[in-house]
């Protein structure tokens, strides 16, 4: 597992309020439950908190699975 | 043997395209349609239907994609105004520069609003008020105005139940004249309909007393100076005659201005322009940020121009 991917797992620990949960580069919203449009909203902040990047909202709708967020994530570090 | 054909096959193709592509989406809309299934089917259908009229059959697909963007522009503007304690933008002049004044953003934007009608849980109960509380209080020959009619979707709804009144709509946006026309068309009421460019605030050189109906859909919150058009709106009805007003309350948006806190600030403009306010709606979400300390809300006003009475 990358750093990044492991910092992400514990962001979507924090944020979902599940110390059990393993997100992978293609976990989505279709395998957590409570991933909807709000908390997706707070998943990014928590990211932008945790990483110290900022998003813009249309880079942040598209998102399809933990792997896109986790390219944008090292983009913007780069 | 018989073939089974559903009844809403638009707004069944709605829910699979946002299942596929945009799941994050969907308890939103079975929230909105959970609440009166039937009644949302038939409203959700006659919309998606001018929509695919205006834009083809790839319309849903591209509206729904707009909707999930705007849907999270507006949790995000949410989520930082949580954090900020007030809204991004101060002006009007700020708002125009980085979203009205570019094209394609507005085409998304529009559409994307299209589909918040009805596909955002309590902005579907304020369409529901609209239509039980507004457009049978109208004669069939009625004359409305629209004040920024956006996609004119609210405009063409009444338009189509009132089959003899007809409609002026006025809006500072080109692209918001070019969609409510093509909206207004696809609904078959493009003849009743006329649309012009114009600045919402300069319709006090209107005919004044001339609307039996006004309609002034979330516009009061992206202004400077609201009040101004609420007397706007009483400057345009005949006297008795009545307006739809809605707006947003502690809600953020890229292009919010004014911040309404509570519910008797919209109130007490209406009555401050000679407007008699005769029913309200406050709707929310059903759901929030967690820990929010602000409830974003949706006020509808259905008002009355005063006859003689100052109060």
């Amino acid at each position: 597992m990358s750093q990044t991917l492991e910092e992400l797992n514990e962001v979507f620990q924090e944020v979902f309020e599940d110390d059990e949960l393993e997100v992978q580069a293609q976990t989505s919203a279709r395998d957590i439950d409570e991933w909807d449009s709000l908390m997706h909203v707070n998943l990014v902040l928590a990211v932008e908190s945790r990483f110290d990047v900022r998003f813009t909202s249309t880079e942040v709708a598209g998102l399809k699975d933990v792997g896109e967020l986790m390219a944008l994530v090292e983009k913007k570090q780069a | 043997m018989p073939t089974t054909t559903t009844q809403t096959p638009l707004l069944d193709r709605l829910f699979e395209y946002v299942e596929a592509e945009h799941p994050r989406s969907l308890r939103g809309l079975n929230e909105a349609r959970g609440q009166d299934p039937k009644r949302f089917a038939q409203i959700a259908e006659l919309y998606l239907r001018w929509l695919v009229e205006a834009r083809g059959e790839t319309g849903i697909g591209a509206a729904a994609d707009a909707f999930a963007q705007f849907s999270t522009d507006v949790n995000l503007a949410q989520a930082r105004y949580e954090r900020d304690g007030a809204y991004a933008n101060k002006t009007f002049a700020e708002v125009y520069q980085d979203h009205y004044s570019d094209a394609e953003a507005m085409d998304g934007y529009l559409w994307g609003i299209y589909l918040t009608n009805f596909l955002w849980a309590h902005h579907y109960q304020i369409m529901t008020f609209f239509q039980d509380r507004f457009m049978t209080r109208l004669g069939g020959e009625a004359r409305l105005v629209e004040i920024a009619p956006g996609h004119g979707g609210w405009g063409v709804w009444a338009l189509a139940h009132m089959r003899g009144a007809a409609l002026e709509g006025y809006d500072i946006s080109p692209q918001s004249i070019k969609i409510a026309n093509s909206v207004a068309e696809a609904a078959g009421v493009g003849g009743r309909a006329k649309y012009v460019e114009k600045d919402a605030l300069d319709l006090e050189k209107v005919d004044a007393e001339s609307a039996d109906g006004c309609i002034c859909s979330f516009l009061v919150e992206h202004l400077e100076d609201p009040q101004h058009l609420y007397k706007v709106i009483s400057h345009l009805l005949k006297p008795g005659g009545v307006g739809f007003i809605t707006g947003a309350l502690t809600a953020a948006q890229v292009d919010h201005i004014y911040e309404y806190r509570y519910e008797s600030e919209l109130v007490t403009m209406c009555e401050n322009a000679g407007l008699r306010v005769l029913e309200t709606l406050s709707a929310n979400p059903f759901r929030t940020l967690p820990k929010a300390k602000f409830m974003p809300r949706s006020m509808a006003l259905l008002v009355q121009k005063r006859v003689n009475a100052i109060y």
